[in-house]
């Protein structure tokens, strides 16, 4: 099972990533946690869902889902060039990876809380 | 204060350029709780030196619904009086998260300062190169000078620094609560912007007891009457102007919520860009996000278009002027013209009405929206608004959520506080709190 985000849903209001903080800090606080609101392009409207997996990175954007296996160098783009990374984003290979908060008897915190339904379980597969 | 809280006020005093800080006493959150409760006690401490306060509440920045506010608290250039102001979007939540819970700024700088708020630490600066700036240069110079994206700001643009009583502080990019020509007031600071980054961490009290009625709170409102609903235009709706939708179609873009807030009240609309976009626009500036549902309301019913109205709003942000006020004084002229309108915001003056003796922002619409709160009667709604509001800036909820939701009543509101931060705080304590504040 995985995470799976339907971004155009997500209204960016961060409460999975507080929930996924508190899992992980038993308090509240957003540095740990493995699923984070993009939304580092404020002036564009344009935001998304990261979710730092074991061994890759799930990023939902507007316009799709990419998984991005973590250690494989980022290609370049379409237009060739290589896209600028927001500082804000580095630390999220830091972070511990997804695990489904199984020891939390809520299941996915982040799928429990998300008051518009952005975020549900999905089997590895589909 | 142990929990919910990072124990801490901080001083700033611009004559002197240096900061301390107090410890946030148990007993005084016993007996004033948080939010407009403190500030407006830290004003009456402070009154001799033009305090600007920024607070938060004891549910700020928690997982608690609607979690988003922060207030700032200060004497109205408009009224003469302490008024208060909500800040939402990321930022209420953010000074949460920089280390202090309260922020009181003392005095003017001979200078133009920033106040850089992050980690537990204040750092007054050098803002020399940001004066003159308008809001949205001002917010892109401190995030890329500081080289993080996600810095949240309490911008003035060049109506506070020239002093204009319809001055506002803005939020990020975009216009926000304050309708009380607080941007004038830090302009006379030489007060350019508040920048807010933290990676604190709040303890909680009784933690699993706590988020687990998060969750039962969220699972409640998630079945209720807002169920569906999206963004200004729905709240329009609500409002009566049965065809806001149709007159936003052609520009909205998607619509988003402030922190933790399970409906999403601000929409943004693509300008100059096609709004159907889902990849990321070239454009680095395709539109505007509308924060402010009665400057909209009122643009609307002024016969302007969706489209014109949102240029409207886009150049009273850049200028840091409150688009309500704006729009107000705008449409007492008839002009409909939006790049007349943008021409006249220089110098624009005007008196704008306000309700006698009001403390809390008119930036929240004065009737419920959605929710049933079992009102009945003209005379109690404006009580009823009054309270709500205050409850929210007690406790750091959003105002505008805080009239969506009776799933957020007073009741649930005081024992999560009391399970969160292992305080006794009763309705009696509420109730002479809010009769404090009001009076």
């Amino acid at each position: 099972m995985r995470i799976d985000v339907d971004a155009l849903k997500c209204i960016g209001c961060m409460a999975c990533e507080m929930a996924c903080g508190y899992h992980r800090d038993d308090a509240f606080a957003l540095l740990a946690s493995c699923i984070v609101v993009y939304r580092a392009r404020e002036k564009k409207d344009y935001f998304g869902v990261v979710v730092k997996e074991e061994e890759s990175l799930t990023i939902a954007r507007p316009e799709g889902v990419e998984i991005k296996r973590i250690g494989v160098a980022e290609e370049a783009g379409d237009s060739g060039q290589k896209k600028e990374a927001d500082a804000s984003a580095k630390p999220m290979l830091l972070r511990e990876p997804c695990d489904l908060c199984s020891d939390m008897k809520y299941g996915p915190m982040c799928v429990k809380i998300c008051p518009v339904n952005a975020i549900s379980l999905q089997d590895e597969g589909e | 204060m142990d929990y919910l809280s990072s124990n801490k006020i901080l001083i700033v005093d611009l004559n002197t350029g240096e900061t301390s800080e107090d410890a946030l006493d148990d007993d005084l959150v016993s007996q004033k709780i948080g939010g407009v409760g403190i500030t407006s006690s830290l004003y009456e401490t402070y009154k001799d030196r033009d305090p600007v306060i920024l607070g938060t509440g004891l549910l700020t920045g928690t997982l608690f619904p609607a979690s988003a506010l922060s207030v700032i608290s200060a004497k109205s250039p408009r009224t003469g009086y302490l008024t208060h102001s909500p800040f939402t979007l990321k930022a209420g939540m953010e000074l949460k998260y920089t280390g202090f819970d309260y922020v009181v700024i003392l005095g003017r700088s001979e200078n133009p300062v920033f106040l850089w708020l992050h980690d537990g630490v204040a750092d007054i600066l050098d803002a020399a190169e940001l004066w003159g700036k308008d809001v949205w240069n001002t917010t892109d110079l401190l995030r890329k000078s500081m080289g993080d994206d996600l810095i949240q700001t309490l911008v003035i643009g060049p109506a506070g620094e020239e002093g204009s009583d319809l001055a506002q502080v803005c939020v990020n990019y975009w216009a926000n609560g304050d309708c009380w020509g607080f941007g004038k007031v830090l302009g006379e600071k030489n007060l350019k912007a508040v920048a807010l980054r933290g990676m604190g961490l709040l303890e909680i009290s009784d933690a699993e007891d706590f988020v687990d009625q998060c969750f039962e709170i969220f699972e409640a409102i998630k079945g209720s009457a807002l169920e569906g609903k999206r963004g200004v235009e729905d709240i329009l709706i609500a409002l009566g102007e049965s065809d806001a939708r149709e007159w936003l179609a052609p520009v909205v873009h998607r619509h988003s919520a402030c922190y933790n807030t399970p409906y999403p009240t601000n929409t943004f609309i693509y300008l100059n860009e096609d709004p159907t976009t889902l990849t990321e626009p070239a454009e680095p500036e395709p539109g505007f996000m509308i924060t402010d549902i009665g400057a909209l309301l009122a643009l609307k019913k002024s016969g302007l278009s969706a489209a014109d109205a949102g240029h409207v709003l886009r150049a009273c942000a850049r200028r840091g002027v409150d688009p309500a006020a704006v729009a107000e004084i705008i449409g007492k002229t008839g002009q409909k013209d939006p790049k007349a309108i943008e021409q006249s915001l220089e110098g624009l003056q005007g008196t704008v009405a306000v309700p006698q003796g009001a403390k809390f922002s008119s930036w929240v619409p004065q009737n419920p929206i959605f929710g049933d709160f079992g009102l009945s009667g003209e005379s109690s709604l404006r009580d009823w608004w009054v309270r709500r509001q205050a409850v929210a800036y007690l406790f750091g909820i959003h105002p505008i959520f805080a009239n969506m939701s009776p799933e957020l009543s007073e009741e649930v509101i005081l024992e999560m506080v009391n399970k969160g931060t292992g305080l006794d705080l009763s309705q009696e304590t509420l109730d002479q709190v809010i009769e404090d504040i009001c009076s």
